[in-house]
């Protein structure tokens, strides 16, 4: 099996030839090629290559044309900070406040800010894998392009004080995701995971999410498998437990779970949702590679019988991995078969 | 507490509602009770109530932070601070990380139960942490990290510290990065899992006394 065979077989629970491991790898890329994250997140090409050089060395399951959080909020007005070694931050918001909502639109992503080095990146990664490797893009979800707009804190806040405008504001986000998953499927990526942290029940109450993000989400997803997506995945960090068994009403095909989510937990959340995870992201800094192997030995355990399972880590593994940890993470499905 | 209009104060910063709180605390206030004490019973109250909740998040605890500074900046203003805090602490964002969300919400908490609080704000150095603390005789420091690169840093505060006469200064971390660490691995004193978390830790230290 290929790595989108194996990937496929894991989303129908069917038995794949090994489990498919997916490490998380995006700013790593650029850390193991000796490139700044400043100039990996601006050019699209060095993206790619730093990508391929990831997966030849690891030789996981899939790449990532993926730059950061701030790509959206950037094409939509924000001016972003950049240094060399981290990743870019919102030095001003697109909006100062919601008073105008009114003036903003959806960014052209063949033109505006960066999102055009981003689909370069994906058009240069497919071509180099084809179908045989997984081609991961990436948009924001609803509520976290809103807080990148118009900042975390104002966000919220505008929520509870003008629940009507922070709707207004959660469409206008989620016409960004779309037209910006589009494009990047157009592009070439087989599915952009929609990544929406600000979505966590660690920031907002479950019962937000449903009345709030979900319907949002279903739009985007709805959208993206319309497009083309293959599959429809979902990447909340931090404790997403509770919200986990409204995924299905959202149409998601894969289901992120961080390390403050217990397997089981996420089994029974989701019985025929293929999930990925949950290795903590520090681990792949602190650890050994011998507690790696042994923490994705338990793992793979975990689901023998139930299948739907893509090995990873919980969040991004971080910049400054050591490699010997992400490679023996890899070794670890390839062991087990 | 049985008082009912100290109930409708707790109910109000409960439900984050700012508008709600001012106009309750005001009540109190006119009717005679004390600034210190609606202060300590009712927003108290409130603290030990989110405190027992299963689930965090942001949302709540920053419309019920926001409440309290509301009525704590009514019953204190700028020129009239409140007669005894517990002590200074000192907080900030370290270098390279410029996420201060959980920051301000543990700042909120923190002043809500009297604690002094020195802001250093975000990405911001070792040496300048250190000499806040230092100028505010500080009896605490903590420190956040939504990004795991902030770690080394971290590690750092301790010997630099220690090296300045300041070991007796108890030094927290907290944020999605740092938590995933332990206090020995950071060389901290403790790693708070919620800015709550932090609260009780400090109202150990201090005996929970004024």
């Amino acid at each position: 099996m290929n790595s989108i065979e194996r990937v496929t077989a894991a989303l129908s629970f069917e038995k794949p030839d090994r489990v498919p491991v997916i490490a998380q790898v995006f700013g790593h890329a650029a850390v193991l090629a000796g490139v700044s994250l400043s100039d990996y997140v601006r050019d699209g090409e060095l993206l790619a290559r730093c990508q391929i050089e990831a997966l030849n060395r690891y030789g996981y399951d899939a790449v990532f044309a993926l730059m950061d959080t701030s790509v959206e909020t950037e094409a939509a007005g924000s001016l972003l900070s950049y240094q060399r070694d981290r990743y870019p931050f919102v030095a001003s918001y697109a909006l100062k406040d919601a008073a105008g909502l009114e003036g903003l639109s959806a960014p052209d992503p063949q033109k505006a800010g960066r999102m055009p080095e981003l689909l370069k990146a994906a058009r240069t990664l497919r071509r180099e894998v084809g179908d045989d490797v997984l081609v991961v893009g990436c948009v924001l979800g609803p509520l976290t392009v809103a807080t990148q707009l118009l900042g975390a804190e104002s966000a919220l806040y505008l929520a509870i004080d003008h629940p009507e405008r922070f709707a207004l504001l959660l469409d206008i986000a989620a016409e960004i995701s779309i037209r910006f998953g589009t494009a990047q499927i157009e592009a070439g990526v087989h599915l952009p995971v929609v990544f929406d942290p600000s979505a966590s029940p660690a920031v907002i109450p479950p019962q937000f999410f449903r009345e709030f993000e979900l319907p949002r989400l279903l739009k985007v997803f709805t959208a993206l498998k319309g497009a083309g997506a293959a599959a429809n995945w979902l990447h909340i960090a931090g404790p997403a437990a509770p919200i986990l068994p409204l995924y299905p009403q959202a149409g998601v095909d894969i289901a992120n779970f961080d390390y403050c989510v217990s397997p089981s937990e996420a089994q029974a959340a989701l019985p025929r949702t293929c999930l990925d995870g949950n290795i903590k992201p520090l681990s792949f800094v602190e650890a050994t590679p011998e507690m790696i192997a042994d923490e994705s030995a338990e793992l793979l355990s975990q689901f023998d019988h139930r299948g739907g399972f893509i090995l990873s880590s919980g969040c991004e593994i971080p910049p400054e991995a050591r490699p010997e940890n992400v490679a023996a993470m890899v070794s670890a499905a390839r062991r087990r078969g | 507490m049985s008082d009912p209009t100290m109930d409708q104060l707790v109910k109000t910063l409960l439900d984050g509602d700012q508008a709600g709180a001012l106009t309750e605390a005001r009540k109190l206030r006119d009717a005679g009770v004390g600034c210190e004490r609606i202060v300590t019973e009712g927003i108290m109250e409130l603290l030990d109530a989110k405190c027992t909740v299963e689930q965090f998040n942001l949302l709540e605890i920053m419309l019920s932070g926001r409440a309290v500074m509301g009525v704590i900046k009514e019953l204190y203003p700028p020129a009239d601070p409140p007669p005894r805090t517990k002590g200074s602490v000192v907080v900030g964002a370290m270098e390279g990380d410029v996420h201060d969300l959980g920051k301000n919400i543990l700042k909120a908490v923190l002043a809500a139960r009297r604690y002094r609080v020195v802001d250093c704000g975000k990405d911001c150095a070792v040496e300048t942490i250190i000499d806040t603390a230092e100028r505010e005789t500080a009896l605490a420091v903590s420190v956040s990290g939504l990004i795991t690169s902030v770690i080394p840093q971290v590690r750092l505060l301790r010997d630099r510290m220690t090296e300045r006469r300041m070991g007796h200064v108890k030094l927290l971390a907290g944020g999605a990065a740092l938590k995933q660490a332990s206090a020995a691995s950071l060389n901290v004193d403790f790693v708070a899992d919620t800015a709550f978390d932090a609260l009780h830790y400090l109202d150990r230290i201090t005996g929970g006394e004024s």
